[in-house]
């Protein structure tokens, strides 16, 4: 109790210092008053008196000092006291102050940015959900790699046979594009994006709404089909029977943005009706706010998977071989990860028996839940090299303060010496120097946290424009600061710690003499420039080893030319088209299209080169059998209208492409690509040969329903989806006049690389207002997303990279022009014993030289190093390029040299008689 | 001050505290000139001690609630900050006597030990 109030008395007299102090004063006066009349009495005279009580009481000033120690709480004194000294000293040397602010800032700004995507991408809990750390992602993985979807009659075969999942849910990968009528039935086709979900979505994910309620139990699933073997087990709880007709639930629940940005979070939305893609839905409510699921795709709106039918006919839920879905599920209490993937794994090699033709192949997979499905280990990667890059500038900026701290306590020799003279402990003094450095790290660190909101933006702005909305969320949140505060704390010690120890080492006597200082200060002020030269050097060529890897890239030939083409998506379901109605539309379309005044070339196709989707079908090939026992060849499939090879410039290796004479009710034919050529026809013409297409049905293929196609033409092949890999693609092509599809891309090169995707909009809007455009983007634009992370990683190193090498140069420029003062005497003598002007450049070159050969020595080291541990990035590059390397080396010995030229020229000036009489 | 005073007051502080608080519980309230005269009169050695290191054990008496200081004024009409011990500060005398004592009493029986 006793300890407790003392601490309490001791905190406040820290806080205000002032009434103690008076307090205190007051006393030793009346104490010493009293000794003197004492004194007095004993007949001394009143000088003799004061004398007396003044050594009796023992030195005001002690007495002073020892009662202020057991006071208040002593180190905190302290701190104060030397966080106003640092205020002080950063207020006499402002420029100083500024570069290493900025620099600092520079560099946590930086690292506190990757912070902040990776904890994004990787770390954040999805918002409205509860537990997230019991949810998983379910995919499928073919040749055992991938993480891809699932069909809707797998999905209900594999959560009926889960036993480690408490709930299994589905959605449909890219939210799908759906036409809002208005709601107030005025405007025209608003373009809003749907994601299709089973019903038990929201329960699984423990979602709560908003406003208004969300799916739950009374909202019926899709009908079951005789394809999914109904078992006889009683429906299991969080399930409902299935026995509703479909589009029995025409029910919508609305994303808080989307309720904010469309209708401002009217609350009486809920309960009216919106039309999508032309069907009546009520708002039944709206979801939580920043809930969007588990991923980073961002919808407008949730639509109960029984809809299917109503919005997008033509889409299937009866298909086993249709993968369109992501499945998620929730573990059990007590469950592991390990455990339900291991049971999934069995679950899919059992349905890969019970349904060979479809599931071939394709194994099922279970991971914990992530932003970013699947893609888990190649992000983590990717951010991995980009914090390694930030870090390393970090530490080039940290190098750099720490020479100059070196450099300032140098010249703080006298002062220091003084102190240790007068008794100041070398911890004490340490300590003082570190707070001198932290308060420099605090402002750095400050202004970095502010850089950082500003470089998010700017990262986000490099990427490509995607088709689909995503939200990631970029706020600075707790786990940011406390890592970024961490960083500077550590960062702080470390740089802060070798000169306050080297400062305090001060030799007293010659310090107060201010005579010439021991070398081995000058030794460590070296080694943190050839840290900064080394490190500036490792990041540059580290850069320019991206460039030159996205110039492979983009010179490696991708079998077509994607420049200057504009692609418009639409969904003819949409507005009603039929596969009657669906042909002639189509080739009004083109036509006009073509007949645009920019276009040069134009054609329509189901997916293009270069982007994610791939439709497969199955084939049989009159006289070559499938490898494996298999019954089918799988083939990757286009849809196209004529000119679709000339308009993106794929060359026709033999044979013609489709043309007018294709069309509804003659010979089907097919196109199709070297590669499949080559493997079905080997060494002979593809031309003339025959494919049969097999349609399937709910219960596998449909007899005497194949289609015979003839081959009239051979195309080059195209490269997939990543540029970077070196895959091509072969692919077999039907004309969609004979194939008729809805979902369609209009093609369009322009004469001049310009953007016509407003013209695009308005013709089509012309031919039918209720048919809006799914998503308009060039080809140049969709085929890039592959190369995101060179093109990041190019910006952000190549970024850094200048940043070090300035800060590299400020670190010799500042080296040898301390040098250059050094020897100022020296020079004086030397000049006054007959140097010339060119002898000494000689000597200061020499020395900022030594030091940029031997830090680029060492950075080159370090590059060819870490150009083979980026190996997987840098495809189609050699591993020690000469001309980066030896650009950098080139480069780096220039600015070196420019730096030390203002010292040298300064050198020269030297008057002697000065020098001789200097410092 | 040299490091040797600071040592010898150091020793001295735990002891010093005890002192204090028992000559302002024989003598009743007084200021710091007074407890340092009353000490120098009780030791049999003059105590060599500078009275300005009576302060912090003041301050430490004070803030521990054990001790309460008051201005007021002198026979010689001269102010001073008088200090009277409190209840808890009779308490904690108290207890802090009996464990010198007990403190004593051992190290008096393990030298009687030793020299056995």
């Amino acid at each position: 109790m006793a300890a407790l109030r003392r601490f309490v008395w001791r905190l406040v007299n820290f806080l205000r210092p002032g009434r103690a102090e008076d307090d205190l004063a007051r006393e030793l006066a009346s104490h010493l008053a009293l000794l003197e009349d004492e004194f007095r009495r004993r007949a001394m005279t009143a000088e003799q008196a004061r004398r007396a009580a003044r050594l009796a009481l023992g030195g005001v000033e002690q007495a002073k000092d020892i009662h202020r120690d057991a006071r208040s709480i002593m180190w905190l004194d302290e701190a104060r006291r030397d966080a106003g000294y640092a205020v002080r000293l950063l207020r006499r040397n402002p420029i100083m102050a500024a570069t290493a602010a900025l620099s600092l800032a520079i560099g946590i700004g930086a690292n506190s940015t990757i912070f902040t995507v990776a904890n994004a991408l990787l770390f954040q809990p999805p918002a409205g959900v509860i537990e997230p750390d019991r949810l998983v992602d379910i995919g499928t993985s073919t040749k055992g790699g991938g993480f891809g979807n699932s069909s809707y009659p797998n999905y209900l075969d594999l959560r009926r046979r889960t036993t480690t999942l408490d709930g299994v849910y589905a959605y449909s990968l890219f939210p799908q594009a759906m036409s809002l009528g208005g709601a107030d039935g005025t405007s025209g086709a608003e373009r809003v994006f749907g994601t299709y979900a089973t019903v038990n979505y929201f329960t699984v994910l423990g979602a709560v709404p908003a406003a208004g309620r969300l799916f739950g139990a009374g909202d019926p699933p899709p009908p079951a089909s005789s394809n999914t073997r109904a078992t006889t087990d009683p429906p299991r709880p969080g399930t409902m029977s299935d026995s509703e007709q479909p589009g029995a639930s025409p029910i919508v629940v609305l994303s808080h943005r989307f309720w904010t940005r469309r209708f401002n979070r009217d609350p009486a939305v809920v309960g009216r009706t919106l039309t999508l893609n032309g069907h009546p839905f009520t708002v039944v409510g709206v979801a939580s706010e920043g809930f969007q699921g588990t991923g980073i795709r961002a919808g407008d709106l949730w639509v109960p998977m029984s809809m299917m039918a109503a919005t997008s006919p033509g889409s299937s839920l009866t298909i086993r071989a249709s993968a369109w879905l992501l499945v998620g599920g929730r573990l059990k209490p007590g469950v592991s990860v390990a455990r339900a993937a291991a049971e999934m794994n069995a679950i899919g090699r059992a349905l890969e028996l019970e349904y060979p033709d479809q599931n071939r192949g394709t194994a099922l997979r279970l991971q914990a839940s992530s932003p970013v499905p699947g893609a888990t280990v190649p992000v983590a990667l990717f951010l991995a090299l980009l914090t390694a890059i930030v870090l390393l500038v970090l530490v080039i900026a940290c190098a750099n303060l720490a020479g100059v701290l070196l450099a300032r306590a140098a010249a703080r020799r006298q002062e220091i010496g003084v102190r240790l003279a007068l008794g100041a402990g070398r911890a004490r003094l340490v300590r003082q120097l570190l707070t001198e450095t932290m308060m420099l790290f605090a402002i750095g660190g400050a202004a970095g946290l502010l850089l950082a909101r500003g470089l998010t933006s700017v990262l986000v702005s490099l990427l490509p424009a995607l088709p689909f909305p995503v939200d990631v969320s970029l706020a600075l949140d707790g786990r940011v600061l406390l890592l970024t505060t961490g960083l500077v704390l550590v960062a702080a010690l470390l740089s802060g710690l070798a000169p306050a120890l080297q400062a305090s080492k001060a030799d007293v006597v010659s310090a107060l003499k201010n005579d010439a200082q021991a070398p081995a200060r000058m030794r460590l002020r070296h080694g943190f420039v050839l840290a900064q030269m080394a490190f500036s050097i490792l990041l540059v060529i580290v850069a320019g080893l991206f460039v030159r890897a996205l110039q492979a890239a983009g010179s490696s030939d991708p079998g077509f030319d994607p420049r200057g083409v504009e692609l418009a998506s639409v969904d003819l379901s949409q507005a009603g088209y039929t596969s009657t109605t669906g042909p002639p539309f189509v080739r009004e379309l083109l036509d006009r299209v073509r007949a645009m005044p920019d276009v040069q070339r134009g054609t329509i196709a189901l997916v293009l080169p270069g982007g994610f989707e791939t439709q497969r079908r199955a084939l049989t090939v009159p006289g070559v059998t499938p490898p494996d026992g298999q019954r089918f060849f799988g083939v990757d499939w286009n849809v196209v209208e004529p000119e679709y090879f000339a308009t993106l410039r794929i060359p026709i290796a033999a044979g013609r492409d489709f043309g007018a004479a294709d069309r509804d009710g003659t010979q089907l034919v097919a196109i199709v690509g070297e590669g499949i050529a080559r493997e079905f026809w080997p060494g002979q013409s593809a031309v003339g040969k025959r494919l049969i297409q097999q349609t399937f049905g709910p219960n596998g293929p449909v007899a005497n329903a194949a289609k015979t196609l003839v081959v009239v033409g051979v195309a080059r092949d195209v490269k997939a989806s990543s540029l970077i890999d070196g895959l091509s693609r072969s692919l077999v092509y039907v004309p969609l006049q004979q194939q008729y599809t809805p979902n369609i891309t209009i093609v369009a090169r322009t004469t001049g690389g310009q953007r016509i995707a407003d013209e695009i909009r308005t013709l089509v809007g012309t031919m039918n207002p209720s048919l809006p455009i799914v998503s308009a983007q060039t080809l140049e634009d969709s085929t890039s997303l592959g190369l995101v992370p060179q093109r990041v990683a190019v910006s952000v190193s190549g970024s850094l990279g200048l940043v070090g090498l300035l800060l590299a140069a400020i670190g010799i420029y500042g080296v040898t022009a301390y040098a250059v003062t050094r020897r100022t005497r020296e020079f004086g003598i030397r000049i006054a014993l007959g140097a010339q002007r060119a002898d000494i450049i000689g000597m200061v070159l020499g020395q900022g030289l030594w030091l940029t050969a031997v830090g680029s020595a060492i950075g080159l080291a370090l590059a060819a190093g870490a150009s083979q541990a980026l190996a997987v990035f840098l495809f189609g590059v050699s591993p020690i390029d000469p001309v980066i390397f030896g650009g950098a080396a080139a480069l780096f010995t220039a600015i070196g040299l420019a730096a030390c030229y203002g010292p040298a020229r300064r050198a020269t000036n030297v008057d002697p008689l000065v020098a001789l009489r200097h410092e | 001050m040299s490091s040797k005073d600071s040592r010898r007051v150091e020793l001295l502080q735990g002891t010093l505290d005890l002192i204090v608080l028992r000559a302002l519980a024989t003598m009743g309230p007084q200021h710091a000139y007074g407890i340092a005269a009353r000490l120098e009169q009780v030791a049999e050695h003059p105590f060599t001690l500078n009275q300005g290191t009576l302060y912090p054990a003041l301050v430490r008496l004070e803030q521990k609630g054990w001790i309460k200081g008051t201005w007021q004024t002198t026979e010689t009409k001269r102010e001073a900050k008088y200090y009277a011990i409190t209840k808890s500060g009779t308490r904690a005398l108290g207890e802090q006597t009996e464990r010198w004592r007990r403190l004593a009493g051992l190290v008096d029986k393990l030298l009687l030990n030793e020299a056995e």
